[in-house]
């Protein structure tokens, strides 16, 4: 894989199967025939990365085009990026093993904030530099996509193109772009970026101006010439049903996060939860047939060997054809010794049929995720589950056999009281005394055991939150130690995040550009995975802040005015202001939203286009 | 599949696994030899019970970081098949650094296989034929005590009668070794082991530089006990 002879270096290093690449389907191109060169980075470890499903479609669809050859690029683990420093051993694509220098476009894939110091610490292993003004017209463009971009301010500077919405066609029409300048003699980076911007769903931060008001709030956005977009509109792919989908899978030689096939059964959410950003940026939702689904499925298995079919989306039990979807894969799965899971159940539609047909039901634990401790708080967060949809979820899966189950929860939501706090510990006892209320020849055997897992809320951005203060850390520990207190069963066991990660992570995604050098300062001073709690040093974070004299508390404690220019206003999600505000006045009316199946509520993302059958 | 035959039939692959495919530990060899066989679509034969799965045996596991031209799995079938069959359609299913070369259906089990043979090339940034001089000198030794790893613990251990034949010499400005060790699963002997005593006694690789000094393993063949080829 590289020119030099690291075999040793290899030995050396834990798992050395990270970076060796040579995986079945992985894609070889003659270097000599393609156009553009393009390195697929992902800002984690290989094990992570191998099982992301947009890295798996977009790859995909660049080398679907003869003359684009696209290659993957993961994160170093810590023990080889101090090998690779020392050794002057520069970041490599996995398939040519050529470095990510010489390559034309490099795209990150944004998935958490969090990711964001590994991603420029692989900037400065491929020796490219961090920051967008620097690059010369020999380093490549540096491209972002992925879900943190809906704000992606904190880090715009560092990057020289931002891909707004879904990837499938934009990134192909940046690729074009790129070969036709280059063919014509056209390009340099300035015309390039230029002409980018005016691809919809691209983002161009070094085109914009930001100033700032006395207060420290944003004033402007504005464009540095006038045909460049106002704002950005997210790019959605209009027919999902038609979008192309990978039919093979590059295998890992050793053990990843998910080593299974995926299948995206749908795009968007029905449901508008307040707090859920994924519900909101990813509308309208648009569905893929059974049809469709079940060809895929046939044809990944049949190509990867995989033993097990993982049906994912937001909330895979709102699928409006999921019995003909699951009746069809179970036609031929249970034969091939092939199981089905979803990752994602909702209390209120969990059934017997269901709890039958879904291996992952079948022989793991329950999960599921009522958010919130109290009718009351369920009302305003628009989480639409009730009690009773407990009660009946827990009588149906203890009588199934289930024991064993997990309920997430989130502290620190707007209007929470210490009362919320102590329905958590009650909804936990709940689910306990539906276990002793079945008769005991029903009930299973072994007792029962309660795992309530709790997260700290973040108000991110285009969610009706996301004008909403942050719970101080101290405040947030407070009531993590609460309901510890509550906790008196020794049944229920409770695991919760650490606040001080999600006052970072509130931070970096509900920042602005004059975070920057603060980030790249950490990076500097060796910050890398930050996902990873072993990596993650708070410590360091709150010097580099003061360092670069940011404030954490303005973009946490502070909220953000409701006629504030907000950093992430420069781009168009689809879903309108408007409806935020009518959805956060609600929330503190605390009166819920029918999902869209019911009634369409009038988001704004219909203008989107799309094909789907409920937006009006 | 209603499984109508009980009793499996073993089918034994001898394949290589080279370059890169070095680096993949047993334990991930085995997952990957279970999608290739699910792939290529061989009359498997699955195990009973509540969480049925494929059946794969592996002669004398590799380490990590050691290449092979002799590799061996029997496979379970559930009714005979032809080999050419089998050969190509796993081969199908491989990438280039780890291919199928034999498929039979075997008379032995995996037991029987006594030794298997190694090169070794070592890099140096000393003087390779003084270097080679004393290696020879120390595997001619009555005595090559190692602290190996075991179960109980570290414990020392004389791995001389576990080599049943060794060759230094020089090649290319490299140390070249070429070992015949036990592989009696009782007595099994790494080669990595070899190395480190040299490199403990001998000073070979002591630079700690890992881009100018490196060596490299490759498994070369099998054998019974009374050293005809393993089959
Ligand atoms: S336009 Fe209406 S149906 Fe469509 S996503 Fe928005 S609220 Fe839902």
């Amino acid at each position: 894989m590289q020119n030099k002879n690291i075999s040793s270096v290899l030995k050396s290093v834990e798992k050395p199967g990270r970076y060796t690449g040579g995986e079945y389907n992985s894609v070889i191109k003659d270097k000599k025939k393609v156009k553009c060169r393009f390195a697929f980075a992902f800002p984690d470890t290989y094990e992570i990365g191998m099982s992301n499903l947009g890295v798996r479609i977009l790859y995909d669809v660049l080398n679907r085009e003869d003359d684009i050859w696209c290659e993957r690029v993961y994160a170093p683990w810590l023990d080889m990026a101090e090998k690779m420093r020392e050794y002057s051993i520069p970041l490599s694509a996995h398939e040519s093993g050529d470095s990510v220098k010489d390559f034309d476009l490099v795209g990150f894939s944004l998935q958490y904030e969090m990711c964001y110091t590994t991603a420029l610490a692989m900037l400065k292993l491929a020796d490219i530099p961090i920051y967008s003004k620097d690059r010369s017209e020999s380093d490549p463009i540096i491209l972002a996509g992925g879900p943190c971009v809906y704000n992606a301010e904190p880090v715009a500077d560092f990057f020289d193109l931002i891909n707004v919405g879904e990837g499938e066609e934009v990134l192909v029409e940046i690729s074009r772009l790129y070969i036709n300048m280059k063919e014509n003699g056209s390009y340099s980076r300035d015309a390039f970026l230029r002409a980018a911007a005016s691809i919809e769903g691209v983002y161009i931060p070094s085109l914009y101006e930001v100033s700032y008001n006395e207060d420290g709030t944003i004033k402007e956005y504005r464009p540095k010439y006038s045909d460049i977009p106002k704002k950005i509109r997210k790019r959605i792919i209009a027919d999902l049903d038609k979008a192309p989908y990978p039919e093979k899978l590059v295998m890992p030689y050793i053990e990843t996060v998910h080593d299974r096939i995926v299948l995206e059964v749908y795009r968007g959410c029905i449901r508008g939860c307040r707090f859920c950003q994924a519900g909101m940026v990813y509308r309208p939702i648009r569905e893929k047939s059974p049809e469709t689904l079940c060809k895929y499925a046939k044809c990944l298995y049949e190509n990867t060997g995989y033993e097990e079919i993982s049906l994912i989306s937001l909330s895979i039990s709102d699928y409006s054809e999921l019995p003909r979807l699951t009746d069809g894969l179970l036609s031929w799965t249970d034969d091939a010794h092939v199981s089905l899971s979803l990752p994602s159940l909702r209390l209120d539609s969990f059934s017997e049929e269901l709890m039958k047909k879904v291996s992952s039901v079948r022989q793991g634990g329950l999960t599921f995720a009522p958010e919130a401790g109290t009718q009351r708080l369920r009302d305003v967060i628009n989480k639409n589950v009730t009690e009773e949809d407990l009660r009946r979820s827990m009588d149906i899966a203890l009588r199934g056999g289930k024991n064993n189950v997990k309920l997430y929860f989130m502290n620190g939501l707007p209007t929470e009281t210490l009362e919320d706090i102590e329905g958590i510990a009650d909804t936990a006892k709940k689910v306990i005394e539906c276990y002793f209320a079945i008769p005991k020849p029903e009930r299973p055997k072994g007792g029962i055991s309660v795992t309530i897992s709790v997260s700290c809320f973040i108000p991110k951005p285009f969610t009706p939150f996301q004008w909403e203060k942050q719970d101080s850390f101290e405040m947030l520990e407070e009531k993590q130690k609460h309901l510890r207190e509550c906790i008196t069963d020794r049944r229920i066991r409770y695991t919760y995040h650490d606040a001080k990660v999600s006052r970072i992570e509130a931070v970096l995604a509900r920042g602005d550009r004059r975070l920057a050098p603060a980030i790249a300062l950490a990076v500097q001073e060796g910050a890398m995975f930050d996902a990873w709690d072993e990596c993650f040093d708070y410590d360091r974070w709150i010097r580099v802040f003061e360092k670069c004299g940011i404030d954490p508390d303005f973009y946490t404690t502070r909220g953000f005015g409701l006629d504030e220019v907000l950093p992430w206003d420069i781009i168009d999600c689809g879903v309108t202001k408007q409806y935020l505000l009518r959805e956060r006045k609600l929330a503190y009316e605390g009166k819920t939203t029918p999902s869209c199946a019911e009634n369409c509520n009038g988001c704004g993302a219909n203008k989107l286009g799309g094909k789907n059958k409920w937006c009006k | 599949m209603v499984q109508v035959n009980n009793t499996p039939i073993v089918l034994r692959v001898k394949f290589f696994k080279k370059g890169s495919l070095q680096y993949i530990s047993h334990l991930d060899l085995v997952r990957t030899m279970m999608k290739i066989i699910v792939r290529a679509d061989l009359p498997l034969w699955y195990t009973e019970g509540f969480n049925p799965k494929p059946k794969l045996t592996f002669a004398a596991p590799l380490s990590t970081g050691t290449e092979s031209e002799c590799e061996f799995m029997d496979i379970r079938l559930t009714e005979k098949m032809d080999t050419d069959e089998a050969l190509r359609r796993l081969n199908r299913n491989m990438t280039d650094n780890m291919q199928a070369t034999e498929a039979y259906y075997p008379d032995n089990k995996f037991t029987s296989l006594a030794y298997l043979s190694y090169d070794v090339r070592i890099h140096t940034e000393g003087d390779a034929a003084e270097l080679c001089e004393r290696c020879k000198k120390t595997l001619s030794g009555e005595d090559i005590t190692v602290v190996k790893k075991t179960k109980s613990g570290m414990a020392d251990v004389n791995i001389k009668p576990l080599i049943k034949s060794f060759e230094v010499y020089t090649e290319g400005g490299d140390i070249a070794l070429s070992l015949v060790l036990s592989a009696d699963p009782s007595a099994f002997l790494n080669p990595e082991l070899v190395i480190r005593a040299l490199r403990e006694r001998c000073g070979i690789l002591s630079s700690g530089n890992l881009i100018s000094e490196y060596y490299t393993i490759i498994r070369k063949e099998a054998f019974f006990a009374d050293m005809t080829v393993f089959r």
